[in-house]
């Protein structure tokens, strides 16, 4: 690990990441930041001057898919750069020291730079029976949360266990596991839900702050806009197919092969808020819809037992197939092609409306039984 | 008897805890503990068993 005196350009430099790669990580991270061009300049002079903060990384009830996520990330070896764009103080699956060195480097941060360190919090924390059911050194994962989160500048949730319990605390639930923001109170946080996270969303949100001083703008999950502010059905490419009636009935049958859409086998992407369709997985390679496999849902809060079940078909999502009940009407109604166009895009229009009214009302139904 | 213990073992995936007993400069007993535990088993149990393997592999992600 570098020492914390040197620049984030310093840093990459010695690792040989190279000056055209730099200004294209640049480049990338303003583009899933939803900026414009112009905002590339400012990113690179802030990465080029600015020191690096420190950060400590906890994992508690977990499966280490979050850490994974970012060691196998790329574009251009973003494991260098998440692991280069901060000071990595304490990170359990990838520092050298264990034990007694392992706590020593975690509580000389927390003293030393307290209120300027940033903490990634992976994994759930277990609250039932006196939080036994996850400890590190000897101390319960709510213990260490309580100090370590307590005296952070921000905490960054990475993983949806960490922002509202995740798997672990699928029904039954059976060690009390939350969210950090549920276990500690009054800490300042940013969600950044996935199972697992995209490395490239965490690296955009410390980008962020390190180039205009703020944390990106959050929704009411505390979730960056950036990249939860669109549904994953507004942005997926099997759409037209959804429009268009187009749906796969079966696994493996022919609509599955032709790439159709995947709503009937239970695809939760109607009701899901991420940018999975645009940044992806594996340097931009695919991801689950774009592979053949519904949404489930992972980033959304309770994914396991409020949208499952998971292979079962979302019951009423707004306008699925009724492009093509449209075409039919306005064939049976007018001759002509420019008046069932026109009856086409009425109808379409009406049935939209009244859909999205009925989807709008279930929904504040779901929110109210959470 | 002097114990050594070493909690967290880093370099791995989850929570392990090892204690030794040295004797001499020899290790005569030790102890190895997984300390976080989330009931996955539990978890699963009575649920579709399509949805199982997407609950399951979340067991270890490395």
């Amino acid at each position: 690990m570098l020492k914390s005196k040197d620049t984030i350009f310093d840093g990459l430099y010695s690792f040989g990441v190279s000056r055209r790669n730099f200004i294209k990580f640049c480049a990338s991270m303003s583009a899933t930041l939803a900026l414009s061009s112009s905002a590339v300049p400012q990113i690179v002079e802030a990465l080029e001057k600015k020191k690096k903060p420190y950060a400590i990384w906890l994992h508690f009830q977990e499966c280490t898919g979050d850490t994974e996520s970012i060691l196998r990330a790329s574009k251009p070896s973003i494991a260098q750069i998440v692991l280069d764009i901060v000071s990595l103080e304490y990170h359990e699956t990838i520092m050298a020291g264990s034990g007694h060195a392992a706590e020593k480097a975690l509580h000389d941060v927390v003293k030393n730079q307290k209120a300027k360190y940033i903490a990634i919090v992976e994994g759930s924390i277990p609250i039932k029976d006196g939080g036994i059911y996850c400890t590190i050194g000897g101390r319960t994962a709510l213990d260490i949360a309580n100090e370590v989160c307590g005296n952070a500048f921000v905490t960054l949730n990475v993983g949806s266990c960490s922002c509202w319990g995740g798997v672990s605390s699928a029904k039954p639930n059976p060690t009390g596991a939350v969210g950090i923001a549920d276990a500690v109170s009054g800490i300042k946080y940013v969600n950044l839900p996935g199972c697992p996270v995209n490395a490239e969303n965490i690296t955009a949100t410390i980008v962020h702050y390190l180039t205009f001083g703020t944390l990106p703008v959050l929704d009411r999950h505390n979730r960056p806009l950036f990249a939860y502010g669109k549904r994953i059905h507004d942005n997926c490419e099997r759409r037209p197919h959804f429009d268009a009636g187009q749906f796969v009935r079966k696994w493996g049958d022919e609509g599955h092969r032709l790439g159709w859409c995947l709503y009937e086998l239970g695809c939760k992407g109607p009701m899901a808020y991420k940018n999975c369709p645009t940044i992806k997985w594996n340097e931009g390679i695919s991801y689950p819809i774009q592979a053949g496999h519904p949404c489930f849902a992972c980033a959304s809060n309770d994914s396991w037992d409020v949208f499952g079940p998971i292979y079962t078909r979302a019951p009423h999502v707004p306008g699925a197939g009724y492009q093509a009940t449209a075409d039919k009407i306005g064939a049976a109604v007018v001759a002509g092609t420019a008046a069932a166009v026109a009856t086409h895009a009425a109808i379409r229009t009406f049935l939209g409306y009244k859909q999205k009214e009925k989807f709008a009302k279930e929904k504040d139904e779901a929110d109210k039984i959470k | 008897m002097p114990k050594i213990v070493v909690d967290p073992v880093t370099r791995i995936e989850g929570h392990l805890r090892i204690e030794a007993i040295v004797e001499g400069g020899k290790i005569v007993d030790a102890w190895s503990s997984g300390t976080m535990w989330r009931g996955i088993e539990n978890i699963v149990k009575g649920r579709d068993p399509r949805e199982v393997w997407l609950i399951l592999s979340r067991i270890c992600g490395v």
